[in-house]
């Protein structure tokens, strides 16, 4: 992110004024952060909102920190993202979507007619859609809060590290570090699959705690080893096409960009 | 050393005594494996387990601990956390006690370090004797830590009906007598002792090929070796190999300000050599950018440095890190191949 401390223009009351936008997604990452407001109630004493459609009725321009969920589907989404990126001091990428393009991206794995049709049936001309991709396709973005969806305690951990004007301390270790300090019973281990040791830890492995294979929505750590990553799946007993479902269920963006759409 | 003898049907009253006045760490069912945890009721405790997922080391140095607050007000004060409390680690095996060990001399040495320090001072240790192998990695015979006779408050010997107990210490023996009727051993328990300590000889099997004092003088001649590219084809990087291991101490530092940003905590967590931001500097450079680098310095640290630094091999022959590899780096048969291929010069 910008090494220039956010808070430099502050509202009167003296804090960072926040904006919150999204485009194709469930709005589970905002809904979250919601939550977050109800367990830690200081958010609002150190943040003040000016926009947010899903939660408020405020539609302010004047904000210092953008948090946008959501992938990009649309060419017309890239120049709404881009007055909210000229605005804003702080881009930060809220939840898959934003970050990784998350399931959004599954589509780009199939032929584009195909899917149109399937979503729009015979009206499938009256909507134009593209290859879904993340918001760093097509603006800097200055953070990310990973997920799908996002953790509460991430998410309020990136607003303090705003706030002081530091990187947000996103891991770049994989979930099995946070599962093994858990003391959890490794899924491998009980004929279960698990992404957990390619997968960006900071969701204080959730899933596999209570007992699910971790299934990579948070994306991947920034220097995975995938081959001996496929070789733990295929012995495991997966095929080479299920191993491929489970590299691209959340990361297709990853695995194959725009894919069949350019 | 004087034998005591405990008869089994004490223990759950006096895990129960003991958990009116300690913290009781013991090992736990935990799925189809086993943790060591908190008991909050004696009938939870396994001794029969094989071997923990994670060391009891976690009683002594938590994954995650705050170790000083911040506060800005009128001026700017930083206070120590010191969070220990009186405790008793109950089963602890012997290849963990050899383990705790070196990790007293690790926290002790240059900065001696008052938040594990604290804790171990308040920390009473009852180990147990393990009477076969864990499973086919454990190769404790081979690092001489399949029985220890020093480093536990109290040990105990399954005899079958009763355990011997064996006092090691003057709170041992404090804590024997407070919380349990122990008896004084008869000839015929010093015979039964003598008969299930010889038939457990035969069961543990030596699993290096050569003498594990030679560890850091082989390890001197392999540093370049082909071996190390190899492991780093394999290794995921996910650092399973080093949180579940009983020597491994390395920490990181996070600082935490709350939402006011008046005041913030200091925590540590453990962090891992093997993870890929691990040796990454202040000026941007990271010195062990690669997998293979990053499991040698680990092996290394087993088989080498820590003997250099402490005088006891870093690697006590649990076979967790064996266990808890996905893609099956096996530090046996690493030392073992680094050896074979150093004889065949």
């Amino acid at each position: 992110m910008s090494q220039e401390h956010v808070t430099g223009r502050k509202s009167q009351n003296g804090k960072p004024k926040v904006a919150f936008f999204d485009f194709a997604s469930c709005e589970g990452c905002q809904l979250t952060v919601v939550d977050a407001l109800q367990t830690h109630l200081d958010l609002l004493d150190a943040i003040e909102v000016v926009n947010w459609r899903e939660a408020a009725t405020l539609d302010g321009w004047d904000f210092d920190i953008a948090f946008v969920e959501g992938s990009i589907t649309r060419p017309h989404d890239e120049e709404r993202l881009r007055r909210i990126r000229e605005q804003a001091k702080v881009l930060v990428a809220l939840g898959a979507c934003a970050d990784t393009g998350c399931v959004n991206t599954l589509k780009n794995l199939l032929p584009p007619e195909e899917v149109r049709r399937y979503v729009y049936g015979d009206r499938a001309e009256w909507y134009e859609t593209y290859a879904a991709r993340p918001l760093s396709a097509v603006v800097k973005v200055d953070a990310v809060v990973p997920g799908c969806p996002i953790d509460i305690e991430e998410f309020v951990e990136v607003v303090k590290a705003l706030l002081v004007g530091k990187r947000p301390p996103i891991p770049d270790y994989p979930v099995c570090v946070e599962c093994k300090m858990k003391g959890n019973v490794c899924i491998f281990h009980v004929g279960g699959i698990c992404m957990g040791p390619v997968t960006r830890a900071g969701c204080g492995a959730i899933c596999p705690t209570y007992g699910d294979g971790c299934e990579g929505c948070r994306g991947l750590i920034p220097h995975p080893n995938e081959n001996a990553m496929k070789d733990v799946l295929d012995e495991a007993g997966l095929s080479v096409d299920d191993i491929m479902h489970y590299f691209t269920m959340f990361n297709a963006y990853r695995e194959v960009g725009t894919g069949k759409w350019e | 050393m004087r034998l005591r003898i405990l008869p089994k049907e004490q223990v759950p009253g006096m895990v129960r005594a003991l958990m009116a006045d300690y913290r009781v760490w013991g090992p736990k069912a935990k799925g189809p494996q086993f943790a060591f945890e908190p008991l909050y009721d004696p009938a939870e405790m396994r001794l029969d387990y094989n071997i923990s997922i994670l060391s009891p080391k976690v009683a002594l140095q938590p994954p995650q601990e705050r170790i000083a607050v911040f506060r800005l007000g009128d001026g700017f004060t930083v206070e120590p956390v010191i969070e220990a409390e009186p405790t008793v680690i109950f089963g602890m095996h012997t290849c963990d006690l050899h383990a705790l060990a070196l990790l007293d001399k690790a926290f002790s040495a240059d900065f001696p370090d008052a938040h594990y320090l604290e804790r171990r001072q308040k920390t009473l240790i009852v180990s147990i004797e393990c009477l076969q192998p864990c499973d086919e990695h454990s190769f404790c015979k081979s690092m001489g830590t399949w029985t220890a006779d020093s480093g536990y408050d109290l040990h105990l010997i399954d005899l079958g009906e009763t355990y011997g107990v064996y006092v090691g210490t003057g709170a041992g023996e404090a804590l024997l007598t407070k919380y349990a009727q122990a008896r004084p051993a008869t000839d015929a328990d010093v015979r039964r002792l003598n008969e299930v300590l010889s038939a457990k000889w035969p069961r543990f099997q030596h699993r290096l090929n050569f003498d594990a004092a030679e560890l850091p003088s082989l390890l001197a001649t392999a540093y370049d070796h082909p071996i190390w590219a190899e492991l780093g084809e394999r290794c995921l990087s996910c650092g399973s190999c080093t949180n579940v291991c009983p020597t491994c101490y390395c920490f990181n530092v996070i600082d935490s300000p709350d939402l006011s940003l008046k005041e913030a905590v200091r925590l540590r967590r453990w962090d891992s050599c093997q993870l890929d931001e691990f040796a990454r500097v202040a000026s941007g450079e990271n010195f062990r950018e690669a997998r293979a680098a990053r499991q040698r310095h680990r092996m290394f640290r087993k088989g080498k440095w820590l003997y250099e630094r402490f005088g006891e091999l870093g690697c006590v022959g649990c076979g967790r890190c064996i266990r808890a590899c996905l893609t099956h780096i096996n530090i046996v048969d690493t030392f073992n191949a680094i050896h074979a291929s150093q004889h065949r010069r």
